[in-house]
C-alpha cells in the first residue's frame, strides 16, 4: 500500500481559491491528497491553525495567497510572507521536516499552476512519509 | 486530625522551588494558612513523608497545590497518589500550567540532554562515562532512581487538574488571593470557581495594565536585545524593537518586568480563549516587522535568534507540537 | 451544542459530481456524524425542486443547520443562502463542501475521490456547528457611477446610465474621447464609418445633461464599498494646474481598453528598420488621410499584411487578439479600393472568423482577389530589403503550408497586424479600484462563463478590451450589461450587504494597539479614554488579518472564527 499523504491546504478566496475551482473548470487533473479550508485572505491564517493541522494528524500544509502586490485586501499577502519565516523556524526548531508545511501564491487565473503544486507537494511529502507527530503525542499520552 | 482544619498539601514535581517560596513570600498570610490548614506534605518547609500520603484514604486531602512540571517517574506517580488523595487539585506556576522552563528540554532528544549534562561538558572529569540510572545494586542493595522521561508533561497531561494558577512564580499577592479563593470555595463561603479556571490572575493582557504608552505606530526594521540599547522607559518595548511577551501574556503578576525596564517573557499564559501562545506571539512579531521584501525580512529576521525560545518559553508543552518530533 | 440538528445534501450536479464520486457512500458516512438528523442526495441541488426539498427538510425535522455538498460556494453560496431564508432559517446556517470544482472535476480515482468528498462533506458539518445567525447590513446605493475610459465601452456604458436618469462621472485621461476606435477609419465587417458611429455616441454624450465628461482627467483615490464609494479625480483647473475633486458614487466601470504591441521587439519584420513596414494603426491613418502611399510618396503595388504580429507566440503573447484577422481583411478591402490595382496578400496563420457576418467577409475578401498565404505558427515569414533591380521594395519569404512551397513575396508596403496589450497603467488602475490582473494584465471577472462583467470586489465592473482583447460588438455589449447590473441596483435604492466583518471583544482587548495599523481600510479604531480598539463594521471588508494578528485572541472575524476553523481541520483529518 502506497502511503498516501493528507494535506490541509488554506487557500484565499479571491485568488487561490478561486485559481482551484478554474483547475476545476478546465478539468485538470492533479492528486486528491489535499483537503482545502477556504478563509478569506492568507493574512487571516494564524500559525495555530498549521500546527492544530500537524497535531491532528496532518502529513502537510499548503498555505496560498494572492500574489504579493495583488491581495484583494491590498496588503493582506504580506502579513502572511511577514509570518511565515516565523514559522519555519518554529517548525524546525519542533522537527517537522521544511517540505511539510509550504507557502505558494496562486493567483486566479493559475488553474494549472495549482494543479502542479499539488501534485509537487504530494510527491515531497509522500517521499518524507507519514507525520509522526500525533501518533507519537498520542503515544506520549497513552501510559500517563 | 481535627476535623474543622483542611488538609493540604503542596508538593513540587520538576521544578525550581520559587513557586514554593511565593507562597512563604506572602509573609504574615501564611500563619492565616496555618490556622486553616494542615500542611501533609510540604516538602520544602515541613516533615511530612511520602508514606503518610499514601495511608491516607482517597479524597481525603481538600486539596493539592502542585507546583512543577512531570520529568520522571517520582514526578508521575506523586502527581496521580496526590490526585487519588485529594478533592480539588491544582496546578500552581508556569511549570505546572504549561510545562514551563523544563518543557524547553523538549526541544532537544534526551540522550543529548543525558550527553550534555553528565559526558560532554566543561565541568565534567574528561572521559565521564557515568550516567543516571534507574536501578543499581550495590553491597546488597537495591537503589532506584526515577527514570528520566524522554519529555516534560505538563501536569493535566497526566492528571485531571481542577485549578491554574500561572506565574513563574505566581506574584505572591495573587498566591494569596487565589488560596483565599479556594479556601472559601472549600469551606462553603464562596461559589467554587468552574472547574478549569485560571485562578489568581486577570482576564486582559499585560498591555492592559502596563504604564507604558502605545502608539498606533508599530513598525520596527531590527529587533534589540534588551542590553543593546538605551531604553525609553515610558516607550512600548515592542514599538523600540525590544521582543516583550506582554500583549499576548495574561496579565495579573503586576507588570513588574516592564516596570523594571525587562521585557515581559509571558509566563502568565496565553490571554484566555487563546489555543497557543507561541502562534500569537509569532502573530505579534510578525505584524510590526517593517517589510515587504521576502530578503529583508529575512535579514530582519537574523536580528532575532532563537524565536522558538521566546515564542514558547514558558509553554512547549503546551504548544499543539508539545516536543521536538525529529526523528 | 444542545440539540442541534444538521442537515446534509449531497448533489449529483447530474453526472458532473455522480459521475465519480458515490455520493451514497457519502451520505453513509457523514449520517454517523454528530448532530446529523437527515442526509439524501439529489440530482440537482440548486434546482427549484432541489431548493423546496431542503426547504420542506428544515421544516419537517427541524433543521438548525444545513450542509450542501456540491459545486463550489462561489457559485451557488447566495443561491441556496437564499433558500435557507424562505425557510426561515438564518442563511448564515449553511456551509457548503466544493465535490466539484475541488473534487469530482479533478479526480480520476472514484475511491479517492469519495473519500475526500466524504472528508471535505465532514468537514463542513463540523464546521456548520459552530455557525451563528448573523444579519445583512441594509446599506443607501449611491445612483452616480464613475465610468473610467472614455472610449467606445465607457461611452455605451455611460449613456445606459444616464438615460436611465442617474448621474455619471466619465473621467478620460487624454483630451478627447474616443479611445482606440477614434482611430479607426472603417470597421469589419461591414466597413462601415468608425467616425459616424463614434460622432454619435460622442455627441449624445456631450450634450447629456446627466454625464460629466472629464477629459484629462485620472482617478487617484477610490475609498468606501459598494453603494457607498467617495472618489477622488484630478483634473485640470482654468490656469492648466492639477485640482482635485471628490465625489460620491455607488459603482465604477473599468473601460481603459487595451495598448497595441510594439512591432520592433519583432527583429525579423523590421519594423522601425525597414522604413515600409508598418503597423494596422499607422495604415488607419494613412487611410483616414485618404491616401496610402510608401514612405517616399509613391503607390504601392504590392501590399502584404501579415496577421499574429506579438499574438499566438508563446514568446511574447500566448493569446489570440480575436479582431486582427477581421481587420485586415477590412484593409485587403480598404487597400483595394483605394489603390484598385494593387496586389494584396493576406499572410496569416488560421483565419478566425468567428462572428456574425465574419464568414461571409473573408468569402467576399477572396472574391476581391486578395492573396492568401498560410504559415505554420512559429515559422514566421522574413522580411527583407529588395535589391535595386527588384521592382519591390522588399521581399517577404514566406513557407506556405497549403502549396508546400516557399515563396517570395513583393511588398512595397506592408502592414503588420499588431496585437492587444494590457496598458502599463493597468496595474494602477487595478489597485485604485481593487481588482485583479491574469497573467497577461488583463482584469479579472467574476466567473469566466457566468458573470463576465463583474469582479471580485462588488460594486465595481469591467468592460471591453481591458478584460481582454475583444472587438467592438463585444465592448459594446459589456459595457452596457455592467450598466444593467448597475441599474438593477439602483433601482432599488437601497443593497444589502454581506454581515460577515470582525469584532473586537472589549472585555478581552488590552490595548496593545497591534491591530490598528494593520487594517488597510482603517477600520480599527483606539479610544484614548477606554484604551480599547474596535472595529468599525461598515469598513471592515472581513479579510480576517486582525483575527489573527490580535495577541489577546480578543478579535473574531464574523463566519470565519478560530472555533469555525479548527472545527473545519478536525473535519477533514477525521
Amino acid at each position: 500500500m502506497t502511503f498516501e499523504p493528507r494535506i490541509v491546504g488554506f487557500l484565499c478566496n479571491w485568488c487561490s481559491y478561486t485559481g482551484a475551482d478554474l483547475a476545476g473548470t478546465s478539468r485538470i487533473h492533479y492528486a486528491p491528497n489535499v483537503r482545502i479550508i477556504r478563509v478569506m485572505c492568507s493574512a487571516r491564517i494564524d500559525p495555530t491553525f498549521v500546527l492544530k493541522a500537524l497535531h491532528d494528524g496532518a502529513d502537510g500544509v499548503l498555505i496560498c495567497g494572492c500574489h504579493p502586490g495583488d491581495c484583494h485586501y491590498s496588503e493582506g499577502n504580506y502579513k502572511m510572507m511577514r509570518r511565515y519565516p516565523l514559522l519555519k523556524s518554529l517548525l524546525a526548531d519542533y522537527g517537522i521536516e521544511d517540505e511539510r508545511v509550504r507557502l505558494e501564491w496562486i493567483s486566479a487565473s493559475e488553474g494549472q499552476r495549482f494543479a502542479d503544486i499539488v501534485n509537487d507537494m504530494t510527491e515531497r511529502v509522500r517521499a518524507l512519509g507519514p507525520s509522526p507527530v500525533k501518533a507519537a503525542l498520542e503515544a506520549d499520552l497513552a501510559e500517563r | 486530625m481535627p476535623d474543622d482544619k483542611l488538609q493540604i498539601a503542596i508538593y513540587w514535581g520538576a521544578a525550581c522551588g520559587g513557586c514554593d517560596v511565593s507562597i512563604l513570600d506572602t509573609d504574615a498570610f501564611i500563619l492565616d494558612i496555618d490556622k486553616a490548614a494542615d500542611i501533609l506534605l510540604w516538602p520544602i518547609a515541613t516533615d511530612g513523608k511520602y508514606k503518610d500520603i499514601e495511608a491516607l484514604a482517597d479524597g481525603h486531602l481538600d486539596v493539592t497545590i502542585m507546583s512543577g512540571a512531570v520529568r520522571n517517574s517520582e514526578n508521575e506517580h506523586m502527581a496521580h497518589l496526590l490526585r487519588q488523595k485529594s478533592k480539588l487539585f491544582v496546578a500552581y506556576g508556569s511549570c505546572a500550567y504549561m510545562g514551563g522552563i523544563p518543557a524547553l528540554a523538549n526541544l532537544a532528544p534526551r540522550e543529548e540532554i543525558i550527553a550534555r549534562a553528565y559526558l560532554n561538558n566543561a565541568s565534567l572529569e574528561p572521559g565521564n562515562t557515568t550516567v543516571p540510572r534507574p536501578r543499581t545494586s550495590l553491597n546488597g542493595y537495591d537503589l532506584e532512581l526515577p527514570e528520566f522521561y524522554p519529555r516534560v508533561y505538563k501536569l493535566d497531561q497526566v492528571v485531571d487538574v481542577d485549578y491554574y494558577v500561572p506565574g513563574c512564580p505566581p506574584q505572591p499577592g495573587q498566591a494569596q488571593a487565589a488560596i483565599t479563593a479556594l479556601v472559601m470555595a472549600l469551606t462553603g463561603q464562596a461559589e467554587a470557581p468552574p472547574k478549569g479556571s485560571v485562578v489568581g490572575a486577570y482576564e486582559r493582557a499585560l498591555c492592559d495594565d502596563c504604564t507604558r504608552t502605545k502608539s498606533e505606530e508599530k513598525k520596527v526594521k531590527r529587533f534589540y536585545r534588551p542590553w543593546q540599547i538605551m531604553q525609553d522607559p515610558a516607550v512600548c518595548l515592542m514599538e523600540q524593537g525590544i521582543l516583550c511577551a506582554g500583549s499576548a501574556t495574561r496579565s495579573g503578576c503586576g507588570v513588574r518586568c516592564p516596570n523594571s525596564g525587562i521585557p515581559c517573557r509571558g509566563c502568565y499564559g496565553p490571554a484566555p480563549g487563546v489555543v497557543d501562545q507561541g502562534a500569537k506571539l509569532l502573530s505579534a512579531v510578525a505584524s510590526i516587522i517593517d517589510s515587504k521584501e521576502p530578503d529583508e525580512i529575512d535579514k530582519i529576521l537574523l536580528t532575532l535568534p532563537d524565536f522558538t525560545s521566546f515564542a514558547n518559553r514558558y509553554s512547549v508543552a503546551a504548544s499543539p507540537l508539545q516536543r521536538s518530533h525529529r526523528r | 451544542m444542545e440539540d442541534l440538528k444538521i442537515g446534509v445534501f449531497v448533489c449529483n450536479c447530474g453526472t458532473n459530481i455522480a459521475k465519480v464520486i458515490d455520493c451514497d457512500a457519502v451520505i453513509d458516512s457523514v449520517e454517523r456524524l454528530p448532530y446529523v438528523a437527515v442526509a439524501r442526495t439529489y440530482k440537482y441541488m440548486c434546482s427549484d425542486p432541489g431548493q423546496d426539498m431542503i426547504q420542506a427538510d428544515i421544516q419537517e425535522y427541524g433543521l438548525d443547520r444545513v450542509v450542501v455538498a456540491a459545486c463550489s460556494p462561489r457559485m451557488h453560496e447566495p443561491t441556496f443562502r437564499k433558500a435557507l431564508q424562505k425557510a426561515g432559517l438564518n442563511p448564515y446556517f449553511l456551509e457548503m463542501a466544493n465535490i466539484r470544482e475541488q473534487c469530482s472535476w479533478v479526480h480520476d480515482d472514484p475511491l479517492a475521490a469519495t473519500e475526500k468528498a466524504a472528508a471535505l462533506t465532514a468537514a463542513a458539518v463540523m464546521r456548520v456547528a459552530h455557525h451563528e445567525a448573523l444579519e445583512r447590513r441594509s446599506v443607501d446605493m449611491c445612483p452616480n457611477t464613475l465610468v473610467i475610459g472614455g472610449g467606445i465601452a465607457g461611452m455605451s456604458a455611460a449613456l445606459d446610465l444616464a438615460d436611465a436618469g442617474n448621474r455619471v462621472y466619465l473621467v478620460e485621461r487624454s483630451d478627447h474621447l474616443g479611445g482606440n476606435v477614434a482611430r479607426a477609419d472603417l470597421t469589419a465587417p461591414y466597413l462601415d464609418s468608425a467616425r459616424d458611429m463614434l460622432t454619435e455616441r460622442v455627441t449624445r454624450v456631450v450634450r447629456h445633461p446627466n454625464i460629466d465628461v472629464l477629459l484629462e482627467s485620472q482617478v487617484r483615490k477610490v475609498d468606501g464599498f459598494v453603494g457607498n464609494f467617495q472618489t477622488t479625480i484630478r483634473g485640470k483647473a482654468d490656469d492648466g494646474a492639477p485640482s482635485d475633486r471628490v465625489y460620491d458614487i455607488g459603482s465604477v466601470i473599468v473601460c481603459t481598453g487595451y495598448k497595441e504591441f510594439d512591432a520592433s521587439r519583432i527583429t525579423h519584420y523590421g519594423y522601425g528598420k525597414l522604413p515600409n513596414v508598418v503597423t494596422s494603426f499607422e495604415l488607419e491613418k494613412m487611410l483616414r488621410a485618404g491616401r496610402v502611399t510608401t514612405k517616399d510618396g509613391k503607390i504601392p503595388q504590392y501590399v502584404a499584411i501579415i496577421h499574429c504580429v506579438g499574438s499566438r507566440n508563446l514568446e511574447f503573447h500566448a493569446y489570440c487578439s480575436r479582431v486582427c484577422c477581421m481587420t485586415a481583411l477590412k484593409y485587403a478591402h480598404e487597400i483595394k479600393s483605394a489603390v484598385p490595382g494593387a496586389y494584396v496578400s493576406d499572410i496569416y496563420i488560421d483565419m478566425h472568423a468567428f462572428g456574425k457576418g465574419m464568414e461571409d467577409f473573408y468569402r467576399r475578401s477572396s472574391e476581391i482577389k486578395t492573396l492568401f498565404l498560410m504559415y505554420e505558427k512559429n515559422d514566421y515569414p522574413v522580411i527583407r530589403k529588395a535589391d535595386a533591380t527588384d521592382d519591390c521594395d522588399m521581399l517577404i519569404e514566406v513557407n506556405e503550408i497549403l502549396s508546400g512551397e516557399t515563396i517570395e513575396l513583393p511588398a512595397d508596403l506592408v502592414v503588420l497586424m499588431v496585437g492587444m496589450e494590457a496598458r502599463e497603467d493597468s496595474a494602477e488602475v487595478a489597485h485604485l479600484v481593487n481588482i485583479s490582473r491574469d497573467k497577461d494584465g488583463w482584469f479579472i471577472e467574476s466567473h469566466p462563463k457566468l458573470d463576465p462583467v463583474a469582479t471580485t470586489t462588488d460594486g465595481v465592473y469591467i468592460a471591453g478590451a481591458c478584460q481582454a482583447p475583444k472587438d467592438i460588438p463585444d465592448s459594446v455589449a459589456q459595457a452596457r450589461a455592467a450598466a444593467a447590473r448597475i441599474l438593477a441596483r439602483t433601482a432599488r435604492g437601497r443593497i444589502e450587504i454581506d454581515a460577515v466583518f470582525a469584532e473586537v471583544d472589549e472585555e478581552r482587548c488590552s490595548g496593545c494597539r497591534m491591530c490598528n495599523e494593520l487594517c488597510p481600510y482603517v477600520a480599527i479604531e483606539f479610544d484614548a479614554e477606554t484604551r480599547r480598539s474596535h472595529v468599525i463594521s461598515a469598513l471592515c471588508k472581513a479579510c480576517g488579518a486582525c483575527a489573527a494578528a490580535c495577541p489577546s485572541g480578543a478579535i473574531s472575524a464574523r463566519h470565519f472564527t478560530d472555533r469555525q476553523i479548527f472545527a473545519e481541520i478536525e473535519g477533514v483529518l477525521a
